[in-house]
């Protein structure tokens, strides 16, 4: 009983966890997205304390508020991506992955969508921005000031943690990771347009503030649409792309039907690889040769399709007389 | 949104800052504090004893008090404008007046359409409730808005004793 657990344990393993090289990636990741959220707190507090009433630094504060959302989706969804699959759910919760990423998206684009619409009826409006006094230890000065170095505290640290998320989201192939490194590497520029426009404030020019925000609302906008685009694709099963760019196909699917066509006993080859979050689903359907084709060559090329990547864990090797089959595209 | 934005916007305001001398910041957008400044300041003003009241064409109260004084400060003559609040407050919103008076508290609904002061004194109302007093200033004319806080400031402890209030 305790070998058939312990290979039933084993069999589990294989089929849900990273590699044991990738394993120590994917701390390093959760360790930096655990900081990068230690930092959020103190920005937007420190934002939250100085916020007075201009238009881009609200819109640079809901930015870093915003910016909680990927690393959250990645904490929350690496506990949940590599449960055991249930009856319920027959292929896992690795999805989960792409959900968290969806749901991040879609939070982006409402926001940056609303600032931008209500930055621009403040711009036609004419709404003139007042920024008083603020007194802080006993210090008395204008209000821009302490908004402007709030702003300046949120400039520099998220490139660094941007920076050191590219790494690990390259290793692990993480769509999450990269969405989310990729928004803290631009993001002091919406702290340096939040800067511009109290400055704008500062000099007289009352439109700065709303052109800025407009700017910023208009950047969080865009990486919503980037990323729900990435995420919806993914949800449709669309053919498994690259990391960082959504019309590149991925290595892997070239090489399973490579890897495949090069055995012995298989005369054509048909492939179709989709994503679910981390890992992919491959269906291969092969016609055998004349030769005998058993059950053991079926799992000789499940195994060989599983070495050509890491992240192929469900593979299903189909035995056809003809191709293409069904809905298949074209070869 | 592109590195080019944002340089684009940082030379905009470097270059305008330098052209303007880089003159005191913040700036009014309108100039209403150069031009009230040994000119004129239009205030407006609706009864509210004892902050602002009008007796026999006689202005008294405390925020009239200070108003003359501000002027006085920046060498103004007060070109005065009786009315009910909601008539002033559409008068500031237009640019006719550049500041507005008769004991607005915090709590004023008018926050959308004018730039009101930090508070200044804080007594208690009927109702036993805090009371932060306010006035209000032309919106976005931020040099105005800061002068005028900054003379207020300088008197919270004159006034909270002459109206038995406490400074904020």
């Amino acid at each position: 009983v305790t070998s058939r657990s312990a290979k039933r344990a084993a069999v589990l393993a294989e089929r849900i966890e990273l590699p044991p090289s990738k394993k120590r990636t994917m701390e390093h990741a959760v360790r930096l997205e655990w900081l990068t959220i230690a930092f959020l707190v103190t920005a937007v507090v420190a934002m939250y304390l100085a916020l007075g009433s201009s238009q881009a630094m609200k819109a640079a504060w809901i930015e870093d508020l915003l910016s909680f959302l990927p690393p959250i989706a990645f904490l929350v969804t690496n506990r949940i991506r590599s449960k055991e699959p249930t009856h319920d759910h027959p292929y896992g919760f690795h999805r989960s992955v792409t959900v968290g990423y969806m749901v991040a998206a879609t939070a982006l684009l409402v926001m940056g969508t609303y600032l931008v619409a209500e930055s621009a009826l403040g711009l036609v409006a004419a709404e003139h921005i007042p920024i008083g006094l603020v007194t802080v230890f006993g210090q008395t000065f204008w209000a821009g000031w302490l908004m402007i170095a709030a702003l300046a505290y949120t400039l520099v640290p998220p490139v660094l943690l941007g920076r050191a998320k590219l790494k690990p989201a390259r290793d692990l192939h993480d769509k999450v990771l990269f969405a989310d490194a990729d928004m803290n590497k631009a993001d002091w520029q919406t702290a340096a347009a939040g800067i511009v426009g109290v400055l704008g404030i500062g000099i007289g020019l009352w439109w700065l503030d709303a052109v800025a925000a407009i700017v910023i609302g208009g950047s969080i906008a865009y990486d919503g649409w980037k990323n729900l685009r990435t995420a919806l694709g993914d949800l449709m099963d669309s053919r498994a792309s690259v990391f960082d760019d959504r019309t590149t196909v991925h290595p892997a699917v070239c090489g399973v039907r490579d890897a495949v066509l090069a055995q012995r006993g298989v005369e054509a080859a048909q492939v179709r690889v989709r994503e679910e979050g981390h890992v992919f689903h491959a269906e291969v359907f092969v016609v055998p040769s004349g030769e005998p084709f058993t059950v053991r060559d079926l799992d000789r090329l499940r195994e060989v399709v599983r070495d050509v990547d890491w992240k192929l864990h469900h593979v299903a090797v189909v035995p056809v007389g003809e191709l293409p089959i069904g809905n298949l595209p074209l070869p | 949104m592109s590195a080019r934005t944002v340089r684009l916007l940082a030379a905009t305001v470097l270059a305008v800052g330098a052209g303007a001398g880089c003159a005191a910041i913040p700036a009014d957008p309108e100039g209403t504090l150069e031009r009230a400044t040994g000119g004129i300041l239009r205030v407006g003003m609706s009864e509210h004893s004892p902050w602002t009241e009008l007796e026999n064409g006689e202005r008294a109260g405390v925020e009239v008090d200070l108003v003359e004084q501000f002027a006085e400060d920046i060498d103004a003559e007060i070109e005065w404008q009786d009315g009910g609040e909601e008539f002033l407050i559409g008068e500031l919103e237009a640019g006719a007046l550049d500041v507005v008076i008769g004991g607005l508290t915090e709590k004023s609904p008018w926050v959308d359409q004018a730039a009101l002061t930090r508070p200044y004194v804080v007594v208690t109302s009927p109702s036993g409730s805090p009371e932060p007093h306010v006035m209000a200033s032309r919106m976005g004319e931020n040099a105005l808005l800061v002068a005028l806080e900054r003379f207020l400031e300088d008197r919270e402890t004159e006034v909270a004793e002459l109206v038995d209030g406490e400074e904020p």
